[in-house]
């Protein structure tokens, strides 16, 4: 400040380093920008097939053929009475629901208490037992599918909603793979602590390692429940009469009802789908951490 | 008798020393039977439901078993060489591998690229991210039946009326002609999982410390030698559980080409997972069934471990 000479030196390089800066900032805005709309553009292409299933079960057949992404010009309902008309909603509801919350239930329950065993007694042999049961993450259902059918037939449980949830069992091993490494990460001085005030293995279970483990309980019942829900392959194999169908073979089986009405299918796939939706609405933000957690410790 | 006695004198003489030493013992004993205890309902699903039926299907794939008659022997492997001599068997094995490879490189290369942009905070990113997440959570099978008519020639065909609307081409036979058919099945399966998979990758991301991104550019480093520089090398380990989750589910591949094309044209979309549910449980030839599960099965292991020791010798160089 003092010299002369040097004032406008100091005046000029900020002013350059000013306008540089506001021109990165604006470069990125511009940039944030384009890639927002870009990105906007490939999403709503990629939602576009649930925009066409869902705006075609207002059209008409006609209607639908002539345009099929326009919006409905006459609005009609009349696709939602013909399929809760014709197609048994409430019972295949129902049916998804009990496999899938029992299902839930015991592989996420088998899943923990193993889970709880192994970190309660990491011995020699208890690892040789899990490394055996991880075998089982690699062994495809269709391996198994031809004795296990003839067994489920001798054990009365084919056709049978219960039998179902008998074979989702199976998935046991998978919820307690996940487990296990969630549970490693809890101090075990807890464990030695409630010991020494008496806790009994049943106590140390249900009062400190479960309330402790529910964010990884969480992830796992949500992958769970998404599975079982959608589960078409083993359903499709077990069940055979209708009024014993989930809801996914009951979208499957109507696709032949609805050949030349398709509107209607989409009516029933709609339907169909709408309990997801709420499903992924309500777990969206926990899914996304949690598949991360899950990820980064397993 | 002479032993049990000795044994509980010498306990006794153990107990003279320092008596509470038993009970102890027999506490931690009993305890430890507890907690056994709590691996039953997981052993015995993974023993009834998977370990015996595995066992058997190998064995059964050695017998001429038809279900019904229990006189049945062995056969050695001649299911076997029936298998390879069955245009219908030969074609899914070709096919689901063929999806498995196509499905797994393709939804790698989109979700990668795909989890580093909406990892960027730009506007309507979380929707974005929602919105690619949101084709992995409803029924394959059903979003496959949806696909059937967006795809077809007819009045519903969203992509041939798109194709005329815009371009004025005819309409194209998407799932009827052999190799369109396939080519829509991965397709089909690449849209339904790109989401998903790159979800898995974000939350690699996020965990990477924003440091090495800083010095980085403080380096002078473009956009793209810090892609292929730090994101891509620290994204080994989501690489190895997307990678594998991704052939696992391309072999085990089902109701997507079910639904979408019924295996056909001709056995061009045939998966192995359809035949083995054709000749065990509809068709009653439990030989070749168990047979051809046997083979998929050391497929699918085969796979697993080719691809883990390969990207874990990756890892490793990596981070050496």
């Amino acid at each position: 400040m003092s010299s002369v000479g040097r004032a406008p030196v100091r005046a000029v390089r900020p002013r350059v380093l000013r306008l540089r800066a506001n021109w990165r900032r604006h470069r990125r805005l511009a940039l944030k920008l384009v890639l927002s709309l870009v990105m906007l553009a490939l999403a709503a292409g990629a939602a576009l097939p649930f925009y066409y299933i869902v705006v075609n079960t207002f059209k008409t057949p006609e209607q639908s053929a002539i345009s099929p992404l326009a919006l409905p010009s006459p609005f009609t309902l009349q696709n939602y009475k013909n399929v809760v008309n014709s197609v048994p909603l409430l019972q295949s509801f129902g049916n998804s629901a009990y496999v899938t919350v029992l299902g839930v239930l015991t592989t996420v329950l088998f899943g923990s208490m193993a889970a709880y065993a192994i970190n309660m007694r990491r011995t020699r042999a208890n690892r040789v037992l899990r490394l055996v049961l991880i075998t089982a993450l690699a062994i495809p259902f269709q391996v198994t599918v031809v004795p296990l059918y003839e067994m489920m037939v001798k054990s009365g449980l084919v056709n049978s909603l219960s039998g179902l949830v008998v074979v989702y069992m199976a998935g046991a091993v998978f919820c307690f793979f996940i487990i296990d490494g969630y549970m490693s990460t809890i101090p075990k001085e807890l464990v030695e602590a409630a010991k020494i005030d008496g806790a009994g293995v049943v106590q140390i279970y249900a009062r400190i390692m479960m309330p402790l483990s529910m964010p990884v309980l969480a992830t796992v019942a949500i992958f769970q429940t998404i599975g079982i829900w959608n589960d078409f392959l083993v359903a499709n194999t077990f069940l055979s009469s209708s009024s014993k169908y989930t809801i996914v073979l009951q979208v499957y089986s109507s696709v032949g009802e609805f050949t030349t009405n398709w509107p209607s299918f989409m009516t029933l796939t709609t339907i169909s789908l709408v309990p997801m939706v709420v499903f992924f609405l309500i777990i969206q933000r926990k899914i996304i951490g949690g598949l991360a957690a899950g990820a980064v410790k397993g | 008798m002479l032993a049990r006695s000795t044994a509980t004198k010498r306990s006794e003489v153990a107990n003279e020393r320092r008596p509470d030493l038993r009970p102890a013992r027999l506490a931690r004993w009993r305890e430890a039977l507890a907690v056994q205890a709590f691996f039953l309902p997981t052993v015995l699903s993974f023993v009834l439901l998977v370990a015996v039926p595995s066992v058997l299907t190998i064995a059964l794939s050695f017998t001429n078993f038809d279900g019904y008659s229990f006189k049945f022997h062995f056969v050695g492997l001649s299911n076997y060489s029936a298998l390879f001599s069955d245009p219908q068997i030969t074609a899914s094995l070709y096919f689901t591998i063929l999806y498995a490879v196509a499905t797994t490189v393709i939804v790698t290369v989109i979700a990668i690229p795909l989890a580093v942009i909406v990892n960027i905070n730009f506007a309507g990113h979380k929707l974005v991210r929602a919105v690619f997440f949101f084709t992995s959570v409803p029924s394959l099978l059903v979003l496959a039946l949806v696909w059937t008519y967006i795809l077809s020639p007819l009045g519903s065909g969203v992509i041939n009326y798109l194709l005329y609307g815009l371009f004025g081409a005819g309409p194209v036979q998407w799932l009827s002609d052999n190799h369109l058919a396939q080519l829509s099945v991965i397709m089909v399966g690449v849209w339904a999982q790109a989401g998903w998979h790159s979800v898995l990758y974000l939350g690699y991301l996020q965990s990477v410390p924003g440091d090495y991104y800083d010095a980085a550019v403080v380096d002078g480093a473009s956009v793209m030698r810090r892609f292929f520089g730090i994101t891509l090398p620290l994204l080994a380990p989501a690489m190895t559980v997307s990678v594998v989750l991704l052939m696992i589910s391309g072999l085990r591949v089902y109701e997507l080409p079910l639904a979408l094309t019924q295996g056909g044209p001709v056995y061009s979309t045939y998966t192995v997972t359809q035949n083995i549910l054709l000749y065990g449980v509809s068709n009653g030839k439990f030989g070749e069934g168990s047979a051809l599960s046997a083979v998929f099965l050391a497929l699918v292991i085969a796979v697993l471990f080719g691809i883990l020791g390969a990207l874990r010798h990756r890892e490793s160089r990596l981070f050496r």
